[in-house]
């Protein structure tokens, strides 16, 4: 489903140019539960912006569900964002002043669904992720753990393919870790939604059935089915 | 995207700076209140200034300037009455007069009982009080017999009832006039306006008038015509007729009116100009005020804007929330601002004593303007935030 071929990405600094990308191809099916990991530095964020259609490759190819976005239009790109991903952050990055169930309604009115439709829908992801009790409060009454379960309710409520999770449980101890490693499990197991995980924990590493490894842009080893083989 | 949605989202964010968009507002505010003030009030002065000249009756006065020759050959000239009976009879012939109103003052002693005053006595005819929309408070008005038998009656004005009566009803009672007997059988109005006040004034039929000083000439005419068009005819005619038949270069006159319109019409112009310059160097001001806020905004909420964008906001949708925003924010400062022109305009034509025009065009016009000035103003921030790397927004602290 996702396809990188040969992707590199160079960024300028000054006269010096920097290959954070280099030349990386990937392949990851539908249903896939993959982490990414590597050394600070490495160019996970970067590999994890490309597949999330938010950055764009120098060069390469990349194709999602057999559409070669790599020469999408701004718009389109947005569009598959909006319906084909959902972004899952390490600082949870949910708007301050709108509730938990604002929070979650927000894909939602950028793909245009009536406002009705919108609060049943998120009503019911938040119940998926166990928030039922905690619609209406801001992100601030929240602790971490729940903020994390809100930003997930926000990117499954789309229905999309694929969620990416840069370092999702960066900002939590490790009971509450679990707890949102296991709601990534069961969209995976119950839903097929291919979960991609970058993580430095290799506890958080095992939820995935594949490892992949990024050091100074590239893919360190052929992507094995070991789990927890890093460092 | 509907529209709601994005208005709804941008009083949002505008109530969570209650203060910063309050203050913003201001410069829109007060321009658009100065907008509005100008306007009312300088039509609401136009209209006022323009029926006091011309008078709701399309009339206008004739009127005698003596050159500086008759007046060397005849140094008394301003104490003769100009208007001779044939000079009324002449005028009549002129067909674009509806009517006529001659009439004659001399000042005169006025008593009652012990009493004495000074006031102004007039000698009328019949079309004269509604000419000169003068109405009776008290008693009754002249009848046409009053007029035709030259009845020793007469009308007074209210000043007199409060200094020769002391404020008693004076009606039926008999006052002297320049010696003779007059019964009062009735009071007039106070008169209204900004330029009117009330003064010791006794109003006689013409033939009355004429048997008490022993004259029968007039001291003023004013003509009426059905239009002010046939009015400026009517009056240039008459003034011509009269200085052939007195022999007079340029002595009998007219107003022209057209001149004093065009004069008033150019004096609000003018002013209209300079406040309005005023109001839109504060509009222009305020929107830059509203451009440095939505800028401050923007950066402030560059990890807001990266957010949505990762969620699906196109650049698009980005721009079209800060437009509307900054668009609401002048929007609401525009409507405020018509409330306090409104407001002040009513209470300066209050005291001012002259109506107050506030039209739904102008209304309509600092809605759209107030609006107008939202979205210029807003461009350059919203076309910052539309323009933002999502990935650098998203790491922004
Ligand atoms: N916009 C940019 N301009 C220049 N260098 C960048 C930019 N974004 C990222 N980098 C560099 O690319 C490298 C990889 O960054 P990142 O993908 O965030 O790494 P990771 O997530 O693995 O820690 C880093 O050295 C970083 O400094
Ligand atoms: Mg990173």
């Amino acid at each position: 489903m996702i396809h990188l071929e040969s992707i590199t990405k160079t960024y300028l600094l000054g006269k010096e140019s920097v290959n954070v990308l280099n030349n990386i191809s990937l392949r990851i099916e539908q249903g896939e539960f993959v982490a990414i990991m590597g050394p600070s530095g490495s160019g996970k964020s970067t590999l994890m912006n490309m597949i999330g259609c938010l950055d764009k490759p120098t060069t390469g190819t990349y194709n999602l569900s057999g559409e070669n976005v790599s020469h999408y239009s701004e718009n389109e790109l947005a569009r598959v964002r909006n319906q084909s991903i959902g972004f899952v952050f390490q600082q949870f990055h949910l708007l301050p002043r709108l509730s938990a169930l604002k929070n979650v309604e927000l894909p939602m009115i950028y793909a245009g669904v009536s406002k009705s439709e919108r609060q049943s829908r998120a009503e019911e992801a938040l119940i998926k992720v166990g928030l039922a009790d905690r619609m209406d409060h801001l992100p601030n009454a929240l602790s971490g753990g729940q903020k994390q379960r809100v930003a997930i309710a926000r990117a499954i409520v789309n229905k999309p393919k694929i969620i990416l999770a840069d370092e999702p449980t960066g900002a939590l101890d490790s009971k509450t870790s679990v707890a949102i490693m296991e709601q990534f499990r069961e969209l995976n197991q119950e839903e097929g939604v291919t979960i991609i995980v970058v993580t430095h924990e290799s506890e958080v590493a095992e939820y995935a059935k594949r490892t992949i490894f990024v050091r100074d842009g590239m893919i360190q080893a052929p992507s094995s089915s070991s789990k927890g083989a890093f460092e | 995207m509907s529209f709601m949605e994005n208005l709804l989202m941008a009083l949002n964010s505008l109530k969570a700076h209650k203060m910063r968009s309050i203050l913003t507002m201001l410069g829109i505010i007060i321009g658009v209140g100065a907008v509005i003030i100008v306007v009312a009030i300088g039509q609401g002065g136009e209209a006022m200034l323009k029926t006091q000249i011309t008078g709701p009756g399309n009339t206008v006065e004739l009127f005698y300037q003596p050159s500086d020759e008759e007046i060397r050959s005849n140094p008394n000239i301003f104490l003769v009455a100009p208007f001779k009976q044939e000079d009324i009879r002449a005028i009549e012939q002129i067909q674009e007069i509806k009517s006529i109103v001659a009439s004659s003052t001399q000042m005169s002693t006025v008593s009652y009982k012990q009493e004495t005053a000074d006031a102004s006595s007039t000698g009328i005819n019949q079309a004269y009080l509604k000419l000169n929309e003068m109405e009776v408070e008290k008693g009754r008005s002249f009848s046409t017999s009053d007029f035709l038998g030259g009845r020793r009656v007469g009308l007074v004005s209210h000043v007199i009832q409060e200094e020769l009566f002391k404020g008693d009803n004076p009606v039926g009672e008999v006052i002297k006039v320049a010696n003779q007997p007059i019964e009062i059988i009735g009071v007039l109005e106070k008169p209204t306006g900004l330029l009117s006040f009330g003064s010791m004034e006794v109003y006689l039929p013409f033939q009355t008038w004429r048997t008490i000083y022993g004259s029968s000439d007039f001291t003023q005419v004013t003509l009426q015509a059905e239009s002010s068009e046939q009015l400026q005819i009517a009056g240039k005619k008459a003034a011509k007729l009269l200085n052939n038949m007195h022999n007079t270069e340029d002595s009998y006159q007219v107003l022209n009116m057209e001149e004093i319109a065009a004069g008033i019409g150019q004096i609000t112009r003018i002013m209209t100009i300079i406040i309005g310059s005023i109001a839109g160097i504060s509009l222009f001001v305020g929107g830059i005020g509203v451009m440095n806020i939505m800028l401050v905004s923007v950066t402030e909420r560059t990890r807001e804007i990266g957010i949505r964008m990762a969620l699906g906001a196109t650049r698009g949708q980005v721009l079209t929330q800060f437009l509307i925003e900054s668009m609401t924010l002048t929007l609401i400062g525009g409507i405020l601002g018509i409330f306090l022109g409104w407001g002040t305009a009513s209470i300066v034509s209050f005291f001012a004593g002259w109506p107050s025009l506030i039209s739904w065009q102008v209304v309509l016009g600092g809605v759209v303007f107030s609006m107008v000035i939202g979205v210029v103003f807003g461009l350059l921030p919203a076309n910052k935030a539309s323009k933002l790397d999502p990935i650098e927004a998203l790491r922004y602290e």
